[in-house]
């Protein structure tokens, strides 16, 4: 069964401001939203992380209790610098992978996600630790990173020249060489984004020294690779100063993921990350929303039909994106996720309903 | 990412030692969504009035301790700066600033990251200088505020 979930990082502003501190992101999930599910990033949410004091341990897990939640999944980093006189070695990051375990198990955490490129070695290092506190690995799925590679190349510049398209793969491999379900994947719906969403491009628009270049990176972006995108921008706008970062993100002009691709992931997925960027009322259908960059449709169709049972948890991602508008301009959270649940809600019982009985996973599930 | 919202608008103030002015202060927030090891913060690139101030001129003040040198920040691998936290950031200047409005620019430099860099073995040798893109997190701007300097300041010894 498919449930919802927030990661309260979508909450990430209210939370900057200190309008809502945990408690009220965990009640307006419970009451607003209606369902249980709830995702921290931990160095975002437990103070003095990570050293968690016995009072924040106590006093979150009596509010998870106090309204019947459920925690899903801790977010989890890799700062390979932290010590400065030199670059964590495989062995000193699984020990911070499985310091973040036992905080997870502390907050009743049943999975951890860590970063998609964290070293396959770091996991297996921490798996016993994972195994030993019943907290499951889940590895991100995250945009450039394709589910199957099949004949992608990797580019010269940007994110997708350094991150690994063969994670899914690895994850597997350790899966089957290990015979644990305390490993899997945590897709992020940023792999089914078809297009940079206009809050990106607005943003883009007003930091460029040459609005123009973004347009001709949108207006191009289909036409060219992108790594002949960035030489043609470089070359057109020579002092234009957009960083490679800003024009990957918005030259996003097809998925990296086919929805039918999570058929055979299916049975190793974790938990789920729906990104999203700016939901927008569909025309013509007053109270019914839609992100119009993200296929939501095609993927949880696949997952209703091949049994996928888990979270999807909301990751509000467009904030950031309307931050230098002044107060009156940000965005509203609250608002944003609303309209999110709405859409998964919908999604949920309108292609549940037409797909009928659910059909069996092809493997066995993770499911305990 | 919080461009506009990095430094509290009313916490601009000169730091007073024995009677006199010998620097300036304002309030930051970590320009991130989540909080960092103090370690990885690398000082920041401040523009005021036209002036550089390199990081020899800043200190930073946080979780109630007395202002550190980012020198001494290096050093604190386990304590963390956290995401709901206000910090303070002194900068010598001496006779500090006059009174009315400033200018101000800023960027953080944290090297926080996503896992493994191709940069890792270089930043432990040679660290970014602040002010350049690359370790300026979610955004690569130079974020500007104006800032109206609070009166009284604060003894800073």
């Amino acid at each position: 069964m498919i449930k919802r979930g927030v990661s309260l990082y979508s909450y990430q502003q209210e939370q900057f401001f200190h309008r809502m501190d945990f408690k009220d992101m965990i009640g307006e999930v419970r009451h607003a939203l209606g369902t249980d599910g709830i995702e921290i990033i931990a160095d975002n949410l437990i103070p003095k992380y990570p050293f968690p004091t016995p009072q924040f341990l106590f006093a979150w897990n009596n509010e998870m209790a106090r309204y019947h939640m459920k925690a899903v999944t801790m977010d989890v980093f890799l700062d390979v610098l932290q010590f400065r006189d030199h670059v964590m070695n495989h062995r000193e990051a699984a020990e911070r992978l499985k310091n973040d375990i036992r905080i997870a198990a502390a907050m009743g955490f049943e999975n951890v996600r860590t970063l998609s490129s964290v070293p396959i070695e770091v996991i297996r290092l921490a798996l016993p630790t994972a195994e030993k506190y019943n907290v499951r690995i889940g590895k991100e799925i995250h945009f450039p990173i394709p589910i199957r590679p099949g004949n992608r190349k990797k580019n010269k510049y940007g994110m997708a020249a350094v991150r690994d398209f063969s994670m899914v793969e690895q994850i597997l491999d350790l899966r089957q060489e290990t015979g644990s379900p305390y490993v899997g994947l945590i897709p992020d719906f940023g792999i089914f984004q078809h297009k940079a969403s206009k809050v990106t491009v607005a943003y883009e628009r007003r930091q460029a020294k040459y609005p123009e270049e973004v347009d001709f990176l949108v207006e191009n972006r289909k036409n060219y690779s992108f790594d002949e995108l960035v030489e043609l921008a470089r070359e057109k706008y020579p002092d234009g100063e957009m960083t490679v970062m800003s024009m990957e993100r918005i030259a996003i002009h097809e998925p990296v993921a086919r929805p039918e691709d999570l058929r055979e992931i299916v049975p190793y997925i974790i938990s789920i990350h729906g990104k999203f960027y700016d939901m927008t009322e569909i025309p013509q259908q007053p109270g019914r929303y839609e992100d119009v960059c993200m296929d939501y449709e095609g993927p949880i169709r696949q997952l209703l039909q091949w049994g996928y049972d888990g979270y999807i948890n909301s990751e509000y991602e467009g904030q950031r994106d309307q931050q230098d508008l002044g107060l009156e301009g940000l965005a509203d959270e609250v608002e944003q996720v609303r309209r999110h649940h709405e859409m998964l809600k919908r999604l949920l019982t309108e292609i549940g309903k037409e797909e009928g009985s659910v059909s069996q996973a092809p493997a066995e599930g993770l499911g305990r | 990412m919080f461009d506009n919202f990095l430094v509290r608008s009313d916490s601009l103030k000169n730091d007073i030692q024995d009677g006199k002015a010998v620097g300036f202060q304002f309030a930051v927030r970590i320009a991130d969504y989540r909080g960092c090891f103090l370690s990885l913060h690398n000082g920041y690139y401040v523009v005021c009035d036209g002036q550089e101030y390199g990081r020899e001129c800043q200190t930073f003040e946080v979780n109630g301790k007395s202002p550190r040198t980012f020198g001494e920040l290096k050093e604190c691998v386990w304590e963390h700066w956290d995401y709901d936290d206000e910090a303070i950031v002194h900068i010598k200047k001496e006779g500090g600033l006059k009174p009315g409005l400033h200018e101000l620019g800023l960027q953080q430099s944290i090297l926080m990251q996503y896992g493994y860099g191709l940069h890792d073995e270089e930043w432990v040798q040679n660290p970014p200088i602040p002010g350049g893109a690359e370790s300026s997190g979610k955004s690569a701007g130079i974020f500007a505020y104006t800032l109206k300097l609070q009166e009284g300041g604060t003894k800073n010894d």
